[in-house]
């Protein structure tokens, strides 16, 4: 092998461990969130500097990688994209971390299990998980054909999103001492639906290193 | 370990090195680079005493290898240049068959064992990538092989006299892309077992290739750092305005 | 009137063109007199036996036989002299005023009238170190001669040797005399050679050196040692053409020692660039 595809491939390795870490984040944060684990939402707090640090070292070895390599065609495409899957990677993290602090926080410590069912929580993890799982594979085979599937499936995520608000009005109204806990809720189900838009952004760097197609801002009738 | 401590060059009037301080560890791969004239060809040629040939040369400081100062007159000049090995800008091979250019450094140093000089050829050959390019045209003329092969065949003229140290003068500005690239290559697996120094105008060589690099500048030794430092977060404005070209 | 680009350089050529022509005509025109009146007495017996009846007949064979040693005694003397010498100015001696000198009167030596040297030689080999007229003087008059064309065809073989070979030979441990002997001789040795062929022809051709050193009107026998007189064709030659018992008669004998001489040369140049090219097609 090259000296080049070496380094490609050790910063391939690299990103790829860093999405599997991301991914079992966001496993355990689904996890705790419907167990009300909160030893597991402690370990996810642990484990994101872990994520964080990944960051760092992707982008530390793309810069390397342009600076000394000069690469052009896909080698460029890769390291850029890598650069941006690295930021959204770690964007995810933060999510996933705020989540599982709101599992640790004291005040909202007994949600009603029903509510969450209500809220349809479990669909928008298994959902977003299906995407940043397909995402990592579309990345480690270089395939771009299931890219128009996953950015559908962020629509699912956004249906489920706008229909909790007045899920959460009603409940507030019959509670109205969960008031904060709910306006946190709300927040939290905010980032999840963030992640979605992050996915979606991971998918479009894939498409942008693998066919060189710019499908950002381009909307979903492009597919 | 090579190193220079407070060296100065001069050609007759012409201070062409300035009390330059620079260490190079073992096994690495150290990039010289800078503008003509910088200096950077005459500080790598300190190491193998080639400027002793040019008339007005004058050197104060030391040049050490492994701790020995190589300018100390009980060194032997011919056995200084066998342990440092040394490849050109252009191709030299010598108008002599592709076997006999290989065995030269051996023959001048006294081994004239057949059977000898034949596995060191393969060895080198082998080493410098290019044994599966001759191996069945061994006794035609060095000049019969192309430029690339040419300069592979050069670095394994220097490889067969097992030197641990390397100086490349530019060794891939007279190849086409494909011959620099495979040069290229071949500096990496070198680097496993030989010190090499290379001079090289093309920047993105010297960060492909290189450990540590050495930006030269009038004469000066601007800056010597990791070479993903040197591209990445310079600490001289002078290094950043010539490895970025918008130098002078 | 304007002349086009494209006539001009037309006119020029056209005048080249007439210019070699003409040149080689007159060589040609020579050469066939030469062949022409000198055939008619070219046989193995004019080449193998002595000259008789006062030279108007009979062969040149003493004539053959002492121009062959004169080469040979010359060539041996200047050209590993020559060659070494060059070696010096080129590859060992510094660019100082020392060397400049010796270029200078080696060029100077080059352009001296060879009646110059004739008497030189004679002075010094035949008078001075008592050789008498004699072989080893004829040759070492010859040397004197050739030595600056030899020393200058060799400086400029050995110039002609890239630097990236001395370079390239040092640079793997290699000394200066197992550079030169390894490296820089070989590929400059068919260079070297063409001033060998150089130094042949004038050997073989020149009169003047020889008449006080070495050569004798007519010589019964073939010389015994190099203390021995010789006779020699370009002397033969003359004599024949200016001083013979019967100048008239001797004409085709003359014509023919002539062709001898230039099929000698011709000879020998061809030797010598079979040599050169033989070596060049085992190192390149």
């Amino acid at each position: 092998m090259k000296h080049t595809e070496k380094e490609i491939q050790l910063l391939k390795d690299e990103v790829k461990l860093m999405w599997k870490l991301v991914i079992s984040q966001l496993e355990n944060a689904k996890k705790a969130m419907l167990n009300n684990d909160i030893a597991l939402a402690t370990k996810i707090i642990r484990n994101e500097n872990d994520v964080n640090t990944f960051e760092l070292k992707v982008d530390n070895l793309c810069e390397n990688f342009i600076a000394l390599n000069n690469p052009v065609a896909i080698d460029l495409r890769l390291a850029l994209s890598l650069i941006k899957i690295s930021s959204s990677l770690e964007r995810i993290g933060d999510f996933t971390d705020g989540i599982a602090r709101f599992i640790t926080d004291k005040e909202c410590e007994t949600l009603d299990p029903d509510l969450i069912e209500r809220l349809n929580i479990e669909k928008m993890f298994d959902t977003l998980l299906g995407m940043l799982l397909d995402g990592f594979v579309a990345f480690e085979t270089e395939q771009t054909k299931v890219s128009e599937k996953i950015i559908s499936k962020d629509d699912q995520v956004d249906e489920i999103y706008n229909n909790v608000f007045e899920t959460l009005a009603t409940h507030i109204k019959n509670n109205p001492a969960q008031t904060i806990c709910m306006l946190k809720l709300l927040l939290l189900i905010r980032k999840l639906e963030r992640i979605g838009d992050h996915n979606n952004n991971i998918v479009e760097e894939i498409v942008f290193f693998v066919d060189a197609r710019v499908l950002k801002h381009s909307g979903s009738n492009n597919f | 370990m090579i190193e220079a401590k407070n060296v100065n060059f001069y050609y007759h009037t012409f201070h062409a090195l300035k009390d330059i301080n620079m260490q190079i560890e073992d096994n690495s791969v150290t990039a010289l680079i800078g503008p003509s004239g910088c200096g950077k060809s005459t500080f790598l040629r300190l190491f193998n005493r080639m400027n002793d040939e040019i008339d007005g040369a004058k050197l104060t400081g030391e040049c050490l290898i492994n701790n020995e100062n190589i300018y100390h007159k009980s060194v032997q000049v011919d056995l200084l240049r066998k342990n440092v090995g040394m490849v050109f800008q252009k191709p030299n091979p010598f108008p002599k068959s592709i076997l006999e250019n290989v065995a030269y450094g051996l023959r001048v140093n006294g081994i004239n064992n057949k059977q000898l000089i034949e596995e060191k050829v393969k060895e080198s050959l082998t080493a410098a990538a290019l044994w599966n390019e001759v191996k069945d045209k061994l006794h035609k003329s060095a000049f019969e092989l192309s430029g690339g092969q040419q300069q592979r065949l050069c670095i394994a003229r220097a490889l067969a006299v097992s030197p641990s140290i390397l100086l490349m003068d530019e060794p891939a500005s007279a190849l086409d892309p494909i011959s620099t690239a495979k040069i290229e290559e071949l500096i990496f697996e070198l680097k496993q077992r030989y010190t090499i120094i290379i001079v090289t105008h093309n920047m993105q060589q010297a960060a492909r290739v290189s450990d540590k690099t050495g930006f030269f500048m009038y004469g000066e030794l601007v800056e010597h750092s990791e070479t993903k430092k040197m591209f990445l977060a310079p600490d001289k404005t002078e290094t950043q305005n010539y490895i970025t070209g918008r130098f002078g | 009137m304007i002349i086009s680009k494209k006539t001009k350089e037309q006119i020029a050529f056209a005048i080249f063109r007439i210019l070699g022509i003409i040149t080689l005509g007159v060589l040609i025109w020579i050469l066939g007199f030469i062949c022409f009146n000198g055939i008619s007495v070219m046989s193995w017996d004019f080449i193998f036996s002595y000259p008789e009846e006062g030279m108007t007949s009979g062969g040149i064979f003493p004539a053959i036989v002492g121009t062959l040693y004169l080469v040979l005694g010359s060539i041996i003397i200047a050209f590993p002299l020559g060659v070494m010498s060059a070696i010096y100015t080129v590859e060992y001696a510094k660019n100082n005023w020392v060397t400049k000198l010796i270029r200078i009167m080696t060029n100077n030596l080059a352009s001296i009238p060879s009646i110059v040297f004739g008497l030189f030689g004679m002075t010094l080999f035949v008078n001075t170190l008592a050789f008498g007229d004699s072989i080893i003087a004829g040759s070492l008059t010859l040397s004197l001669l050739i030595l600056p064309v030899v020393i200058r065809t060799t400086e400029e073989a050995l110039k002609a040797v890239p630097n990236t070979y001395r370079t390239g030979s040092m640079a793997l441990g290699a000394n200066k005399i197992q550079t030169i002997k390894r490296i820089i001789l070989p590929t400059a040795f068919p260079n070297i050679i063409t001033g060998l062929v150089l130094s042949i022809g004038r050997v073989s051709g020149e009169t003047a050196p020889i008449l006080f050193t070495v050569v004798a009107y007519f010589l019964p026998k073939l010389p015994s040692s190099i203390f021995d007189q010789v006779m020699a064709l370009p002397y033969h030659l003359y004599v024949l053409a200016t001083s013979g018992t019967d100048i008239e008669k001797s004409r085709p004998v003359a014509y023919g020692t002539a062709l001898v001489l230039i099929i000698i040369v011709l000879l020998m140049n061809t030797v010598a660039g079979v040599i050169k090219n033989q070596f060049q097609k085992n190192k390149k």
